[in-house]
C-alpha cells in the first residue's frame, strides 16, 4: 500500500493535566512506530473555546498530529486507543493524500501555464540579443586598437 | 453575455418603472382614480421601460479562492471559514458569496469537516 497521510486531532477535557495528556502521547507514539508509521506534524494548540458543547464541556485542548503511515490499521487502532483515553473528548482523523496530490497537480499545472508563456515571449527578446552580442566583441578590439 | 445582461437590466427596469409611476398616480387622485391609474400605467410605463432609465448594474462576483490560486482549503482556519457561514452557522451559498463551483465544494468540506472537530458550529446556541 501507498504511504497515506493523516491529520489526526483530539480534544482532551480542560482540566486534564499535562502529564495525563504526554500519557496519551507516549501511547500514541508507541502505537504510530509499532505500525511503521511517522509522526510529520505534532502540534498542542492549547486551550480553547469549542464551538458547541462536547460531553458538557465548553473548552478543551487540542492536539494536532499530522502521521504518514502505509498501514491502514493504524488509524483504526489510534482510534482505539482515543476511544478508551479517558480525558479524550472528541477526535476526527481525515485522509488527506489525495487532496494533496491534487492540490500538487495544480500547482505543476499553474507552474507549466507560467513557464510557457514566458517561452513564447523569450524567444524574441533572445533573438535581438544574440545578434548584438557578436558584433560587439569585434568593436572592442577595433577601439582597443585605435 | 453582455446580451443576456442587456435583455435582463431593461425587464427589471421596467417592472421598477412601472411600480414607480402606478403609485404617485394611484396617491395623488386617491382611492377612485385607483383604476384609472393602473390603466393608464402600464401603458405610460412602456414609455420609459424602453428608456431603461433604472438600470441596475451589480458588481460581479468573483471568486475569491480563484482569485488567490487556492489548491486546498484547509479545516483547520476555522477564522478563515467563519466568513462563508451565516450568523447561526449555516454555509453560504455561491450566490451569495460568489464562490466558483469547485472552490464551493472544497469549502462546504472544510466547513463540515471543521464542525465535526467542534472548530466550527453546527448551529449556534441560543
Amino acid at each position: 500500500m501507498e504511504e497515506r497521510l493523516y491529520d489526526l486531532i483530539f480534544i482532551c477535557r480542560p482540566a486534564t493535566p499535562e502529564e495525563e495528556i504526554a500519557k496519551i502521547m507516549k501511547t500514541l507514539e508507541h502505537v504510530i512506530a509499532d505500525h511503521k508509521g511517522v509522526i510529520v506534524k505534532n502540534e498542542n494548540w492549547g486551550t480553547k473555546r469549542l464551538a458547541y458543547r462536547v460531553k458538557k464541556n465548553r473548552e478543551g485542548i487540542f492536539i494536532y498530529l499530522q502521521i504518514t503511515s502505509t498501514d491502514g490499521e493504524l488509524v483504526k487502532e489510534l482510534e482505539r486507543r482515543l476511544k478508551v483515553a479517558e480525558p479524550v473528548i472528541k477526535y476526527q482523523t481525515v485522509r488527506l493524500d489525495e487532496e494533496m496530490k491534487l492540490q500538487k497537480k495544480l500547482v505543476a499545472r499553474r507552474e507549466l501555464k507560467l513557464s510557457r508563456k514566458p517561452r513564447r515571449t523569450a524567444p524574441p527578446a533572445a533573438a535581438p540579443a544574440a545578434p548584438v552580442a557578436p558584433p560587439a566583441p569585434p568593436a572592442e578590439p577595433a577601439s582597443a586598437a585605435s | 453575455m453582455a446580451d443576456q445582461q442587456g435583455s435582463q437590466a431593461p425587464s427589471g427596469s421596467g417592472q421598477g418603472g412601472s411600480y414607480g409611476s402606478s403609485r404617485p398616480h394611484s396617491s395623488g387622485p386617491g382611492g377612485g382614480g385607483g383604476g384609472r391609474s393602473r390603466e393608464g400605467g402600464p401603458g405610460g410605463g412602456s414609455g420609459p421601460r424602453k428608456g431603461g432609465k433604472r438600470q441596475f448594474f451589480r458588481k460581479r462576483k468573483v471568486c475569491r479562492f480563484c482569485v488567490d490560486k487556492v489548491d486546498y482549503i484547509d479545516y483547520k482556519k476555522a477564522d478563515m471559514l467563519n466568513a462563508f457561514v451565516q450568523d447561526r452557522g449555516k454555509i453560504l451559498p455561491r450566490r451569495m458569496t460568489g464562490t466558483c463551483s469547485r472552490h464551493q465544494r472544497w469549502l462546504c468540506e472544510a466547513i463540515k469537516r471543521s464542525r465535526n472537530i467542534a472548530l466550527m458550529s453546527f448551529a449556534s446556541e441560543l
